[in-house]
């Protein structure tokens, strides 16, 4: 009597390394970003800045938003969002997985990294304007 | 002289050579509070029926032997003490994830092969030179990998672990940390060997970091960050081979 799984040892032996290696670093990395700068920057932005006066908090709002012109302020804000892009991308992936769609753990790649692909362009473009 | 007190256990029963399908079966057994069920499902392949089928060994929580689903639960049936479900009936199932092979036993080939794969033993290139004494580490070098040398194979990680029950390639909690505990020890030399194994398919990556084979896990060993620490070793290892391809300098 076969519950498939472990009994059926390494049936689907791979031959070749998995590219996953490459999926996972993304993910981890943005796992970081997500965990330590994302909340830093809903707090600035979502709370610190529109507080208090009015007229203060626009002024404020128009310091950060003319910093984000800078070029490394720029870059942080792609690494940080484009990262934690791709990291929530694994992540819906993997739980597709996890709910049965493990058989088409290949084609989950498109939406899911290139949703985060595109958000990330979308970003990009939207950080160079300004 | 009081009644003696009862409980019933429903067990899993599945003899292949006469049954077409698994069925329960109902035993009343003795409630003894210093019993496990371990105990009781003894008490009744002595007394009630000998065709019972389930392993154990050591009663103390070191084999490995005697995993069982516990009301839906993986546990060593040893230290799944009666009192802690008293009055209420037991379930005890065969570990979910596995073949049955009769009543309780479940396959081990499978774990078995994933378990050899990783290599968990200490792998030298100069096995046969004992010239220099034995092979000196630090407290520091031990805290590396101690509490991985816990585990005892029982594979309740692998009931637990949803992905054990779905992926082949994956090679599941307990032979990764294994793995992992031989790649943390400073004694070891075949951590490229183990990692060739580990790069592949979804050997490591098919873990989602669930958890659940950490919190089953009876000896406190932690197979769900051994993954995720041997996932950042082995990630590492995929950006330096693609980089520099293993043996294209040999």
């Amino acid at each position: 009597m076969s519950a498939g799984g472990v009994s059926g040892g390494r049936g689907g032996r791979p031959a070749r390394p998995s590219g996953e290696a490459f999926w996972w670093a993304v993910f981890s990395a943005g796992g970081v970003m997500a965990a330590l700068f994302v909340p830093a920057f809903v707090i600035v932005t979502g709370f610190l800045l529109p507080s208090g006066d009015a007229a203060v908090a626009a002024e404020r709002s128009a310091q950060f938003a003319a910093a984000a012109g800078w070029w490394p302020v720029k870059l942080v804000l792609l690494g940080v969002v484009s990262l934690s892009l791709f990291h929530c991308g694994h992540r819906i992936r993997h739980t597709l997985m996890d709910l049965g769609m493990r058989g088409a753990s290949g084609l989950l790649k498109l939406p899911c990294y290139g949703g985060a692909l595109a958000g990330s362009v979308w970003l990009g473009w939207v950080l160079w304007g300004i | 002289m009081p009644a003696q007190d009862t409980m019933t256990l429903e067990i899993f029963r599945y003899h292949p050579e006469t049954d077409s399908e698994p069925r329960f079966q109902s035993f009343e057994v003795p409630y003894n509070e210093d019993w496990v069920v371990l105990d009781a499902m003894n008490w009744i392949k002595d007394h009630v029926d000998g065709s019972l089928t389930h392993r154990w060994s050591c009663r103390m929580g070191v084999c490995g032997s005697c995993g069982m689903m516990v009301n839906g639960e993986p546990k060593l049936t040893c230290a799944a003490f009666l009192k802690d479900y008293y009055p209420f009936s037991i379930k005890v199932e065969p570990l979910v994830n596995f073949a049955v092979e009769r009543d309780l036993v479940v396959s081990l080939d499978g774990f078995m092969e994933k378990l050899q794969a990783v290599k968990p033993y200490i792998v030298r290139d100069d096995v046969n030179d004992t010239s220099g004494g034995e092979y000196m580490q630090t407290p520091a070098q031990l805290a590396q990998y101690k509490q991985y040398s816990m585990c005892i194979n029982c594979m309740l990680c692998y009931a637990a672990c949803p992905v054990a029950g779905h992926e082949d390639e994956f090679l599941g909690p307990a032979a990764l940390a294994l793995g992992h505990r031989y790649n943390k020890d400073s004694r070891d030399q075949g951590q490229s060997e183990r990692l060739d194994v580990m790069l592949m398919g979804e050997a490591i990556w098919g873990c989602t970091f669930v958890g659940e084979c950490t919190e089953v896990c009876p000896k406190h060993v932690d197979p769900a960050g051994a993954i995720q620490q041997a996932k950042a070793g082995a990630a590492q290892e995929y950006f330096k081979r693609f980089v520099a391809p293993k043996g294209a300098g040999a």
